[in-house]
């Protein structure tokens, strides 16, 4: 590959897309943010600052014969965008929503046609994966328009996940950028993209804002999911180092779900007072509150807005319905309900455990986002192996002295404040100094700016510019079943062997020591796959019995011996090697004793016994 | 004829239409069915114009219908309804309507000055941008602006539907349970 002409950040969203690049070309060229053409209308082609991630699947009852065609493309048989959200919002059983929550799901298949989830239209089916793909193609394109006479494939490409994304979410994404026409990108956490956009914008002077000893939290609450990452200042070589020490969960919880909780509220008063609300304007609410919800929280004098849903025939102004957010209810529903001020010893609600639930989304149980942050801060109780010791409170909560908002939903200047209030109290009741003002560290453009930091990581990458140290963002082990007699309807205890120690670093390699497995030439070999991002102490090749609920179950891997020379069923005696890739991946590969033969084990990502 | 002047005639035609329930004569003049003067002997039909007249006229409609159901308001009957229904039904009409002007085109005052100042007209003043009202004598070289007027400046509408559906302003609905 020549080298690139540009970096480009992709960021990958659960509800939109974004897209930065930078020339690499002129030495003090800016991050600029690329709009992205889109269907906007039937037969309008129109360039946006966000590419909404809705994929709609039209058969020719929807659009006239020609009129959803792109540029670069003949084929009509997805729209994807603006049109497609507005065109899914009347026909909702052809509208994928949501892939890349899909995308993380592992109790579905991902690379079945499953989406759109639940519709009973019959036609085109799709799968997470092709959707993902699918939405990375149009950014492909849409760019190219753009930088004419660059292929996007070219270039040097970042494509963002959540730092909460587990290693087969990683896995997939590179799948569908790889089914985009792009095998060669690099992930990087949706965090420390935003981390970097704020170095970016402070350049040099972040030095200033910032010593040794510091942890900032990154908050980062999206339309879909909530994401947090802590990164630690440290010292290389008598200079400022940063470091990503560590993630937290996967959480499905984000500014549409209060936007919803906001319409049902307009909804219920609208119904006692004795209008009729179909779900075709319930969908028109949820788009009104939500932008009720963004100008009550611009403009705090305002005490009310207005929603309003016209008649959907065409007597307009008889049919008309007139409903408001009150500022009380924003209080009420969004910072009381979303953000309340709990204890930090606060713990989400858990699941609840049905007996038949309906297979959908994982929605987090709790919407309080503010527990979610005191069950991560309060979780990280050990510390990353080779890094001081991180801030922490008396209480054992990890004491953050800055924080950088990002996300649409942090735009709001009242939910900033009331994190912070809540951060302090905290802080206050563990004998820790709160976050000044001056501790907000701000990152402009809170929609895009994971692009953006994305492009500048990019290019800080290649000239070696200043970079968060990452690494693994979790700890991985293998499950060993204990030897020990079978015992009716009970598994057999399972032991954890660590393989991949949390912070290991991009480009390196390590071999389990110790321990041989004999697999079967010409069978498939299953190993348990498990997963923390908690533990952080345990070295590679250790072995742990007791963990509660620290780790965490992933997909299963699978390897199949091919007999190279070998007669099947012979048993190979093979060791086991950990690698995380340059792009950000982990592999792990089974090695003959003589190392001459390697098998790689693969994620199994089809669906999993629930 | 270009295309601002279509544009021009198209949305005046409406406006005249709406507000006074006749033409302007210009339109009326320039845009008179052909009484054509019979086409030379021998000489090729003329090629069906791409675009027909009313075509960007029936778009505009439709945008202003899809983006802020103006159609739907202008077309009914209000005269039984409260002023507070109406208010409440015209701010969503306006806000949709006024963003889907301000995406398609931009228009701007002809006259710079603000409404309520003198302004100097001399004999070039062209009646097609400024009106003179009142004691208008050869002799006037000052005013008082009451109405700054209103052009176009920008225009960019996106392209036309097929051919077949250049009527339509906007489609039925019918929802399938």
């Amino acid at each position: 590959m020549s080298s690139p002409r540009y970096v480009v950040g992709i960021d990958l969203g659960t509800t939109n897309c974004a897209l930065a690049s930078l020339d690499l070309a002129t030495e003090t060229a800016r991050v600029e943010v690329d709009d992205i053409a889109q269907l906007v209308n039937v037969g309008e082609l129109a360039a946006r600052p966000l590419l909404p991630s809705f994929l709609y699947l039209p058969d020719d009852k929807d659009f006239p014969p020609g009129s959803t065609r792109l540029p670069w493309n003949t084929d009509d048989s997805a729209v994807i965008g603006e049109l497609a959200r507005r065109r899914g919002a009347e026909r909702p059983g052809r509208l994928v929503a949501s892939a890349k929550s899909w995308l993380c799901h592992s109790g579905v298949d991902r690379t079945a046609p499953i989406l759109p989830w639940g519709s009973s239209e019959d036609g085109l089916r799709v799968s997470p994966l092709d959707a993902s793909a699918r939405y990375l193609e149009h950014m492909a394109r849409a760019w190219e328009q753009q930088h004419s006479g660059e292929r996007l494939c070219d270039q040097d490409v970042l494509v963002t996940v959540p730092a909460s994304f587990d290693e087969a979410a990683r896995e997939l994404t590179l799948r569908a950028t790889a089914q985009a026409g792009m095998p060669s990108v690099r992930l990087l956490e949706e965090p420390q993209a935003a981390f970097y956009a704020w170095l970016d914008l402070a350049g040099e002077r972040w030095r200033d804002r910032v010593k040794v000893g510091d942890l900032v939290l990154v908050c980062d609450v999206g339309g879909g999911t909530t994401d947090f990452s802590l990164i630690a200042v440290t010292e290389s070589e008598a200079a400022l180092a940063l470091a990503r020490v560590a993630v937290g969960d996967h959480i499905l919880l984000g500014g549409d779900n209060m936007d919803l909780a906001l319409a049902r509220l307009v909804q219920q008063r609208l119904e006692q007072a004795g209008h009729k609300v179909d779900a075709m304007q319930l969908q028109a609410l949820w788009l009104q509150c939500g932008a009720a919800k963004e100008r009550l929280f611009e403009e705090p004098s305002l005490d009310r807005q207005p929603v309003t849903l016209l008649g959907r025939g065409s007597r307009l102004v008889g049919g008309t319905i007139k409903g408001e957010v009150l500022r009380e209810d924003l209080n009420r529903v969004i910072v009381e309900g979303f953000f309340p001020r709990v204890p930090a010893d606060a713990e989400p609600a858990r699941q609840r455990r049905v007996g038949l639930q309906e297979l959908g989304l994982p929605y987090a149980a709790d919407p309080a986002i503010t527990r979610h942050l005191a069950r991560f801060l309060m979780r990280q109780a050990s510390d990353a192996p080779g890094l001081d010791a991180i801030r922490r409170g008396h209480g054992g909560l990890a004491a953050p002295t800055h924080v950088l908002f990002n996300g649409g939903v942090m735009k709001a200047p009242a939910l900033r404040d009331r994190v912070l209030e809540t951060l302090n109290d905290w802080l206050a009741a563990q004998g820790c100094p709160a976050i000044a003002g001056d501790g907000v560290l701000d990152a402009p453009d809170l929609d895009r700016a994971v692009a953006r930091g994305a492009a500048f990581y990019g290019r800080a990458r290649r000239r070696n510019g200043i970079r968060i140290r990452g690494g693994s963002p979790r700890t991985y082990y293998i499950g060993i079943e204990s030897a020990m007699p079978a015992v009716p309807g009970l598994d057999a205890p399972m032991k954890a062997l660590c393989v991949v120690p949390f912070g290991m670093e991009e480009g390196t390699e390590a071999t389990i020591p110790g321990r041989e497995f004999g697999l079967v030439v010409g069978e498939p070999a299953e190993f348990r796959f498990l997963s923390s991002t908690v533990r952080k102490h345990d070295a590679v090749g250790t072995l742990i019995e007791d963990w509660g609920d620290d780790l965490l179950e992933q997909e299963p891997l699978e390897v199949m011996l091919e007999g190279q020379g070998t007669a099947v069923d012979q048993v190979v005696p093979v060791r086991l090697e950990a690698k995380v890739t340059e792009v950000g991946t982990l592999e792990l590969w089974c090695v003959s004793r003589d190392g001459c033969q390697r098998w790689k084990l693969e994620l199994n990502i089809r669906e999993r016994d629930r | 004829m270009g295309f601002a002047a279509r544009f021009s005639a198209a949305l005046r035609s409406f406006f005249a239409l709406l507000f006074s329930g006749r033409m302007p004569d210009d339109v009326l003049d320039r845009f008179r069915p052909a009484q054509a003067a019979a086409p030379a002997p021998g000489a090729p039909p003329p090629a069906a114009p791409p675009t027909d007249e009313g075509d960007r006229a029936v778009q505009l409609l439709a945008i202003l219908q899809r983006d802020g159901r103006l159609v739907d308001f202008l077309q009914e009957d209000i005269a039984a309804y409260a002023d507070a229904q109406v208010g409440i039904a015209v701010r969503d009409v306006h806000a949709n309507c006024r963003a889907a002007l301000a995406r398609y085109l931009t228009l701007e005052p002809v006259c710079t000055a603000a409404e309520g100042t003198g302004v100097a007209i001399d004999a070039a003043t062209d009646p097609a941008r400024v009106k003179l009202v009142g004691a208008v004598s050869a002799a006037a070289r000052q005013g008082i602006v009451q109405h700054r007027g209103w052009q176009v400046a920008r225009i960019a509408l996106p392209p036309l539907p097929r051919l077949e559906d250049r009527r339509i302003v906007a489609p039925a609905e019918i929802e399938v349970a």
